[in-house]
């Protein structure tokens, strides 16, 4: 044992010796992650629908909460995924029937939780998500399709925007077709969403889609 | 984690330098041993080819032969990046856009052999070799999360260097090498790939 000691303590220095890097010099912007289905034509879409909240997401078992457009925050955020959906060629409709796209926003405030997709495979974390039913009574036992692959661990400070092909609704397997995710982590700044930050993250996460055009 | 692991590489050191300074022989006669400071700079790759001083060598050997050692080595080295704000292409669906840390932490270890023009003389001019294998991880550290991949190949390190030897009553000397180090670690991390590692450096320190 006396002779390993040496041994140990060298492991210990050698493998504990990393030097971190400069956490200081990374900026305070965002991280924006972006994924679509490149089998998707997004010109053969027009018109979008996105509700007026945005779902709270924390691991709890507590009923969803929602913060409404009411709220400076949510309003800020749905306004600039509006104007981004629109500067790319699509009409707003209010009318949830309507729509050929729906945008769904979800905040990832406390935790890291997990969501993971390998077909026909799909589970995640949260206990609850925005229903399905929200977009028709009659999708109340469907299923999300994600065309790729999927394995996102989300974490504290995040802002999840999904859009939801309605118009490509498949009635024979039940299943809503997700054809983009953005994800634009870092928003927060003392436990509250750091606004500017978001609307950046959204004005990115637009920036590096150049496929999602209605022309 | 770090505190302790500060501590113990300082107190290793302390353990060397009084076991040196106690005693006017060598601790293992006809065998070395040194402590050196590290300055290494990564060549052939853009992942992070910033030169630094934020490693550390052991070594100890035994001369078989007047002239000629084996011994084994250990060293571990640092070397970070900044890169700015981009959009990195994961796929031909996947966009990512951060600002990141590069970094990459090698430790080589294995055996090492000498040979000495000199033997046991004031300075002590030598040429080396060391072979053995190389641990990796090669790291991009964003604001939220650490990408990362550990690795492990080949390693060859050709080397010269020299000990000095001021008190003539004492083995305890300062040690001085140049050193180029190529391993056959192949790493990827998001849109990056390094095929090999190559790097030069100097080592300085003391030998007793």
């Amino acid at each position: 044992m006396k002779k390993l000691l040496p041994l140990l303590l060298l492991t210990i220095i050698v493998t504990g010796c990393q030097k971190e890097p400069d956490w200081g010099k990374l900026s305070n912007d965002l991280l924006v992650y972006t994924h679509y289905d490149e089998e998707v034509d997004f010109t053969k879409y027009n018109t979008f629908y996105i509700p007026d909240s945005i779902l709270v997401l924390d691991n709890s078992k507590k009923e969803p909460v929602y913060i409404s457009s009411n709220d400076i925050r949510a309003h800020s955020i749905l306004e600039a995924l509006t104007d981004e959906m629109t500067r790319c060629g699509y009409t707003q409709v209010y009318d949830r029937a309507d729509a050929d796209l729906g945008i769904i926003t979800s905040y990832v405030k406390r935790t890291s939780t997990y969501v993971g997709y390998d077909y026909p495979y799909w589970w995640f974390d949260f206990y609850y998500y925005w229903p399905f039913d929200y977009w028709d009574p009659y999708y109340y036992d469907w299923y999300p399709y994600y065309p790729y692959p999927v394995t996102y661990s989300y974490t504290t400070g995040t802002i999840a925007v999904e859009m939801i092909a309605l118009k490509d609704a498949d009635t024979s397997s039940k299943m809503l077709p997700f054809v983009w995710t953005a994800c634009m982590a870092g928003i927060e700044s003392s436990n509250q969403i750091n606004i500017s930050n978001a609307i950046a993250g959204i004005y990115q996460a637009f920036e590096q889609s150049p496929y999602i055009n209605a022309q | 984690m770090k505190k302790i692991t500060k501590i113990l590489a300082t107190g290793l050191l302390m353990l060397c330098l009084s076991a040196t300074m106690t005693s006017h022989a060598q601790i293992l006669k006809g065998g070395y041993f040194t402590v050196d400071w590290q300055f290494n700079a990564p060549v052939s790759n853009d992942y992070a080819p910033v030169a630094s001083g934020w490693g550390m060598a052991f070594e100890g050997g035994y001369y078989i032969i007047p002239n000629m050692s084996l011994g084994l080595f250990i060293s571990y080295h640092t070397n970070n990046k900044y890169i700015g704000e981009q959009v990195l292409h994961l796929s031909s669906t996947e966009s990512l856009y951060t600002d990141q840390q590069h970094s990459i932490y090698q430790v080589p270890f294995g055996v090492a052999s000498r040979w000495r023009f000199i033997k046991e003389g004031m300075f002590e001019p030598y040429i080396g070799v060391k072979l053995g294998a190389m641990y990796t991880r090669m790291e991009s550290n964003t604001q939220v999360y650490t990408y990362y991949q550990d690795r492990w190949g080949f390693n060859v390190q050709p080397e010269i260097g020299m000990s000095l030897y001021p008190m003539p009553s004492s083995r305890t000397g300062i040690h001085l090498a140049l050193y180029y180090s190529y391993s056959t670690n192949k790493s990827h991390v998001l849109t990056y790939n390094i095929d090999g590692y190559n790097n030069i450096g100097f080592r300085l320190g003391i030998s007793f």
